[in-house]
């Protein structure tokens, strides 16, 4: 008789029970050979008869919430074919052959590898003292008068240690709901990422739209880092780091990219200067830049008038 | 007794040469009162008031003068709004238009038949004389203010007289006596308590000759002929501004243009810092008074406005110094004027090399629905390429041919001097 096994899926990790005797039954009931404790389980739900020619036969038992099997009402079968997806109330399981191949095994990102930014503790500590320090920066760069260190504690603890706290807070909880473990250490190490890489984009969009003396560049960079970057960085963690599948890693990256997202395009003024069919304001290229990089060449201010004489009418809102 | 005789003949000659005709405000209103009327803007639909001023009979009899401004609700919707008279005794009747100069703010009405005794008109008596302004404010009766003589003002363009007694909403549009009862101004405009405006009369005069020349009539389209005024006005205002020369004024390590017109008054706009502001900034904000007033929408255009901003710092580095720089170049126009008056702006930057420095210059321009080939102009240019200083010229004008805009824009640029 062939070895069965069920598999019974739960958040996170399955649990796996062993099918050896020849009369197995499944139900709430405390007589029952597995119990299932989901109250939308009969006490009585399902048996299996192993018959010795190796056939493998199915009873319902339940009157409530009868048994299914490959999404079909079952009085009683005959197995033709393993595995079989069974649906018991709520339960979802699956009748597999005990020598079923499992997947590959996923390694643990940077595990026992020192240099990997998911691998130890050295580099969460330093990210978080890189966005500390970052934070820091932006305060001091941001301040035209006498900096009070008071002021700068105050900034860095409401702009960086909250940011930071949020988002690992609300994604590890996320996380422990969808995988059933906390990943705290890797959550902050991926968070503080994110958070360099935002200033370093914000930083480089103003610089590129001096570079090319148009306003293109944040307009990119903001709507490509919401729509793009932040879903993909998701997807990525929960494909890497969580080890979820892709398809689910990917839609569940879409959905908690959403709030993230969402609010940030709808308030943005990029959006409102796409949409807006009219702006008393002008909206003329003011950046500056300490680089004074520019790809624009210089002209005399007679070029100038005469290429000016050419500057089209505003155009009429609807 | 010779010396007695002498001092009676003296005496006698100063009784009978003295200034017979001199009337008081009672004469004055007396003898007007049949000549000034209330000017209305009325409904078509429901007949009712839209705006008043005043008027008062020139010409043939037949003839209101008032202000344009009074009466400029029926140019933008002539359907819906006709303009009418009424006087002290209950006379009444409909008026059209005959005549129109936006840019000194005059309107030229006429009635189908003469409605009274025209009003004799004079040149404007000497600063300090006695003058007195007729007109019915706030809807209230026709009454008369009594002030004196302030002079012509230079920074209008010589077209206001500044009036020493007080007028009030609903006078506009009413005449300005001198002391024999003739009409030496049009009431125009207040700023506050006993500072009023009043046009010259010559410019009614001359509105007067040009409308017995060519009248405006049904056929005429008054938006266009409302913007072909106010851009031969500021276009004739920009060829001035540029055949004069123009002193300049420094500021820090720049030699700019100062006080290009009599127009044009220039005022300190520096910011108070705190102490413990890392940076010192100076502004200087320079502005022209001759207003042209368009319509109740725009209100008024034909502003001339160039401000110079300087900002340095000894404390910041280059990163900091940007990030400031950056926040402070973002000036604009002041009025925030909706989709049905104006476009879009479109802008353009440019690099320019001005005495041997790099601005960052953008020239932005905007259109007026209802006016063709009027525009705004926002002009803005910052220094760049040095660690801590900033400097930027913004430059603006409104109700302008954009085209004509430009070569003064070049004379801007061409007297920026840098000064190492």
């Amino acid at each position: 008789m062939e070895a069965l096994m069920l598999e019974i899926s739960t958040r996170g990790l399955h649990r796996y029970q062993q099918i050896d005797g020849e009369v197995t039954t499944i139900g709430r009931a405390l007589d029952n050979d597995i119990i299932l404790s989901d109250p939308t389980v009969a006490p009585h739900h399902l048996k299996i008869i192993r018959h010795s020619d190796a056939s493998i036969e199915l009873v319902n038992l339940a009157e409530v919430n009868p048994t299914r099997v490959n999404n079909q009402r079952l009085q009683s079968m005959l197995a033709e074919k393993l595995p079989l997806t069974l649906e018991m109330g709520r339960v979802q399981a699956q009748l597999i052959p005990r020598d079923h191949a499992v997947a590959n095994t996923r390694p643990i990102a940077g595990n026992g590898h020192g240099k990997h930014l998911f691998g130890n503790s050295y580099w969460t500590v330093f990210l978080v003292l890189a966005c500390l320090f970052f934070g820091g920066m932006e305060f001091f760069l941001n301040s035209y008068n006498t900096v009070k260190w008071s002021d700068l504690f105050k900034y860095v603890l409401r702009e960086t240690v909250l940011t930071i706290g949020v988002f690992v807070l609300a994604l590890s909880i996320l996380e422990r709901l969808l995988v059933n473990r906390w990943e705290i250490r890797q959550l902050i190490t991926a968070v503080c990422l994110v958070y360099l890489l935002f200033d370093f984009i914000s930083m480089s969009g103003h610089g590129l739209n001096y570079l090319f003396s148009a306003s293109w560049p944040t307009t990119w960079l903001h709507f490509g880092w919401y729509l793009t970057f932040i879903p993909c960085a998701i997807a990525l963690y929960l494909i890497h780091i969580s080890h979820l599948k892709h398809s689910r890693a990917i839609l569940l990256a879409i959905l908690i990219a959403s709030p993230i997202a969402v609010p940030s395009i709808l308030q943005s003024q990029q959006l409102r200067t796409l949409l807006d069919d009219f702006s008393p304001a002008a909206r003329y290229q003011n950046s500056l830049s300490a680089f004074n990089w520019h790809l624009k060449d210089s002209v005399t201010i007679e070029s100038f008038v005469e290429q000016a004489q050419e500057l089209a009418p505003g155009e009429f809102a609807d | 007794m010779s010396l007695r005789l002498i001092a009676l003949c003296l005496l006698l000659s100063g009784l009978f040469s003295a200034p017979t005709l001199a009337l008081n405000s009672k004469e004055i209103y007396q003898l007007n009162e049949q000549r000034v009327f209330q000017v209305r803007v009325l409904n078509r639909e429901t007949g009712k008031k839209s705006s008043i001023g005043s008027g008062f009979i020139v010409g043939d009899g037949s003839q209101l003068a008032t202000n344009y401004h009074v009466i400029s609700q029926v140019v933008l919707e002539p359907e819906l709004f006709y303009i009418s008279f009424t006087g002290k005794d209950g006379q009444e009747g409909e008026l059209k238009l005959l005549g129109l100069d936006v840019a000194h703010d005059l309107a030229l009405l006429g009635a189908d038949e003469p409605i009274g005794e025209a009003i004799e008109m004079s040149p404007l008596p000497p600063r300090g004389a006695p003058i007195f302004a007729m007109g019915n404010p706030l809807d209230l009766g026709l009454t008369i203010a009594v002030g004196t003589n302030g002079g012509i003002l230079n920074q209008t363009d010589d077209s206001r007289i500044l009036f020493s007694g007080n007028l009030n909403p609903g006078m506009s549009g009413g005449p300005t006596f001198n002391e024999r009862g003739e009409a030496i101004g049009i009431n125009v405009a207040t700023a506050r308590n006993a500072i009023s405006f009043i046009v010259p009369s010559r410019f009614l005069n001359d509105l007067i000759e040009q409308s017995m020349a060519a009248a405006i009539n049904d056929e005429t389209d008054l938006k266009a002929e409302v913007a072909r005024q106010v851009l031969a006005y500021e276009s004739n205002y920009i060829e001035q501004l540029l055949e004069g020369d123009w002193p300049s004024l420094d500021l820090r390590q720049v030699k700019l243009p100062g006080i290009i017109s009599p127009t044009v008054r220039c005022w300190d706009n520096s910011a108070k810092l705190s102490a413990i502001a890392r940076y010192k900034r100076y502004q200087i904000r320079c502005a022209n008074k001759n207003h042209v007033y368009l319509d109740g929408d725009n209100k008024f255009v034909g502003n001339l406005i160039y401000e110079y901003f300087w900002l340095e710092s000894e404390d910041l580095n280059a990163l900091q110094f940007y990030n400031l720089y950056e926040n402070l170049n973002k000036d604009q126009i002041e009025s925030k004027l909706d989709r049905d008056v104006v476009s879009n702006f479109n802008c353009q930057n440019w690099f320019i090399e001005v005495s041997s420095q790099e601005l960052k210059s953008n020239l932005c321009r905007r259109e007026y629905v209802e006016y063709e080939g009027m525009s705004d102009v926002l002009f803005t240019a910052a220094l760049t390429g040095h660690s801590n200083q900033g400097f930027f010229i913004t430059l603006i004008m409104t109700g302008v041919d954009f085209k004509a805009t430009l070569p003064l824009i070049q004379r801007f640029l061409e007297q920026v001097e840098w000064k190492p």
